[in-house]
């Protein structure tokens, strides 16, 4: 149990990207005899959607957002030492990139940002990316999941092209896939057959950890 | 009880009753107002544009006596887009004769600044004869894109790949020398067309690539208003806040990351701007009445507080626009009704 002063504090360190104050709490709680997964679900992965949402008013800017998912990721490996061998969990993978034809990345920056914050393991293949390519680097990587963005009406077919591909190459049931990108929909997603669609950072990590179960 | 006929923001067809749509109006106002820190739109605004909606016909319009300026930029890129094979003056005349166009934008198929710069000679004499060939006030135009400076496609450090290593002064520098080229390349294409006889500069998606853009905007439109008084120079925007890629990067002071409208067209009005064109974007997943709601109230916000016309951009994906490369006419119409009755507005 987390006490609610320690809650705030978390968040707080994690929003204000205090360093000190994240590895201070977690050690502090961890030498209490606590189970750590209770600081990081109760404090700091709140902390971590409070960044997401301020990022998407316009009330905290990138190097915030880089600085907060860099205290994410120290707090995350003190928490991850501290389990025992049986509670660590296996990080989703995911593979992400922008589709071919379109170099927009400025997004998908954001969102690969906050999914390495929230302890995923991310693979960034970069912009104007063959959908051959999304496959070849999810299979080498083991991936859970594939991430395409696109900002461009016409490149959004590329989201259905690698549905098609995954289903060619029998690998459609390995692999979840999400897309997203200014155009994209939900009913987009539904009707290429995407497994999730999500609409900003926050919402993408949401989504996948949906997704990885 | 009535069924409206309206759309999600990607164009899809969607019905609502009028509890839906008061309600979709409701929370659209809201969301505005809370980003924004704004007003929202009164029970009789809101009234009002339920009643647009519930327009039975497809289109819809503004009373004789009310209509605004319609302009367009990028036009000349737009028509050849659709497939429509004319060359730029072709496409300047059909906007101007055909489609009723106030005002009008020549500009290169590479819509930047930057690769303006080596070709502006070659520009100049298709601008001298467009003026020739047309009436209406006739713009030259491009993006700031200040995305050009950086790597792979310009001399300076990418940001986007030294944030995500940790080196945020690093990515700070380069966005800050990003900034000075741009101011130069801006201003020397600038005063090339304005010796060629343009009637006004166009800076178009400005901070389509974070503050850095915005202010490279600030900063060109202050040096050419103080080297031509008379020009006209009109900034349109990219996105409803300025994306705080840097941070801490400032104007006269002013921090820009995270302004919203009404706080741009103050900073657009101290550089020397003679038209504004704030941005709303559109959200795909939300319904028409959910995005208009929500698009004019950060519009009228803009507009109450503005000394300079204000010429809201409604197109593809901004304005409450639906993302689609042909917008229907019904939310394009309801639309601009919308905006030209609440808001004030001087132009399209």
């Amino acid at each position: 149990m987390v006490d609610e002063q320690t809650i705030k504090e978390a968040i707080k360190a994690i929003v204000d990207h205090d360093e000190a104050k994240a590895i201070e709490i977690t050690k502090k709680f961890i030498e209490a005899g606590n189970n750590s997964l209770e600081i990081m679900t109760e404090g700091f992965i709140p902390g971590i959607g409070e960044v997401g949402d301020q990022f998407g008013r316009g009330l905290l800017f990138l190097p915030g957002l880089v600085q907060s998912a860099d205290v994410m990721k120290k707090v995350t490996a003190l928490v991850n030492e501290a389990l025992p061998e049986k509670q660590l969990e296996k990080p989703g993978v995911v593979v992400i990139g922008t589709v071919k034809g379109d170099i927009h990345d400025i997004g998908k920056g954001i969102v690969v940002a906050l999914l390495r914050a929230n302890g995923l393991v991310v693979h960034d293949i970069g912009r104007d990316v063959d959908t051959e390519k999304f496959i070849e680097e999810a299979v080498k990587v083991e991936a859970d999941v594939i991430g395409t963005s696109t900002l461009l009406t016409t490149t959004m077919g590329h989201q259905k092209d690698l549905e098609k591909e995954l289903k060619k190459a029998g690998l459609r049931d390995k692999f979840k896939t999400i897309v997203g990108g200014a155009p994209v929909t939900g009913r987009w997603a539904a009707k290429i057959g995407a497994d999730a669609y999500a609409e900003d950072a926050q919402d993408s990590v949401v989504k996948i950890k949906e997704l990885i179960g | 009880m009535a069924t409206i006929l309206t759309r999600y923001g990607d164009g899809t067809m969607l019905t609502m009753s009028e509890k839906e749509l008061m309600q979709d109006l409701e929370a659209g106002t809201q969301d505005a107002a809370e980003r924004g820190n704004i007003p929202a739109l009164s029970k009789e605004e809101l009234a009002h544009l339920f009643d647009i909606f519930s327009l039975p016909y497809n289109f819809v319009s503004v009373e004789p006596g009310n209509e605004v300026v319609l302009t367009y930029d990028a036009g000349t890129l737009k028509i050849r887009r659709v497939g429509v094979n004319v060359d730029r003056i072709q496409a300047l005349q059909i906007y101007e004769k055909i489609m009723g166009a106030d005002t009008m934008e020549l500009c290169h198929v590479d819509y930047s600044f930057k690769p303006i710069k080596p070709i502006v000679t070659m520009e100049q004499p298709i601008l001298e004869q467009a003026l020739l060939s047309t009436h209406v006030p006739l713009f030259y135009g491009a993006m700031p894109n200040l995305g050009t400076y950086t790597q792979p496609d310009g001399p300076f450090p990418n940001p986007s790949e030294l944030m995500p290593m940790g080196d945020i002064e690093g990515a700070r520098a380069s966005y800050d020398a990003t900034v000075e080229e741009a101011v130069k390349d801006i201003v020397y294409a600038a005063r090339a067309m304005h010796a060629s006889g343009a009637d006004g500069i166009n800076l178009d998606t400005v901070g389509a690539a974070g503050e850095a853009d915005f202010k490279a905007s600030l900063m060109a439109a202050d040096i050419l208003k103080k080297e031509f008084p008379e020009i006209c120079i009109e900034l349109g925007m990219a996105g409803e806040f300025i994306l705080g890629m840097h941070g801490e990067m400032e104007w006269e002071g002013i921090r820009l990351a995270g302004m919203y409208p009404h706080e741009q067209v103050k900073l657009a009005e101290k550089a020397g701007v003679t038209i504004f064109g704030p941005v709303v974007n559109t959200n795909t997943s939300e319904s028409s009445p959910w995005n208009l709601s929500r698009a004019i109230t950060f519009m009228k916000a803009c507009c109450d507080v503005a000394t300079i016309p204000i010429h809201v951009n409604m197109g593809m994906g901004v304005g409450a626009v639906t993302v689609n490369d042909h917008p229907p006419v019904d939310v394009v119409s309801r639309a601009s009704k919308a905006m030209v009755e609440i808001c004030r507005l001087d132009g399209l």
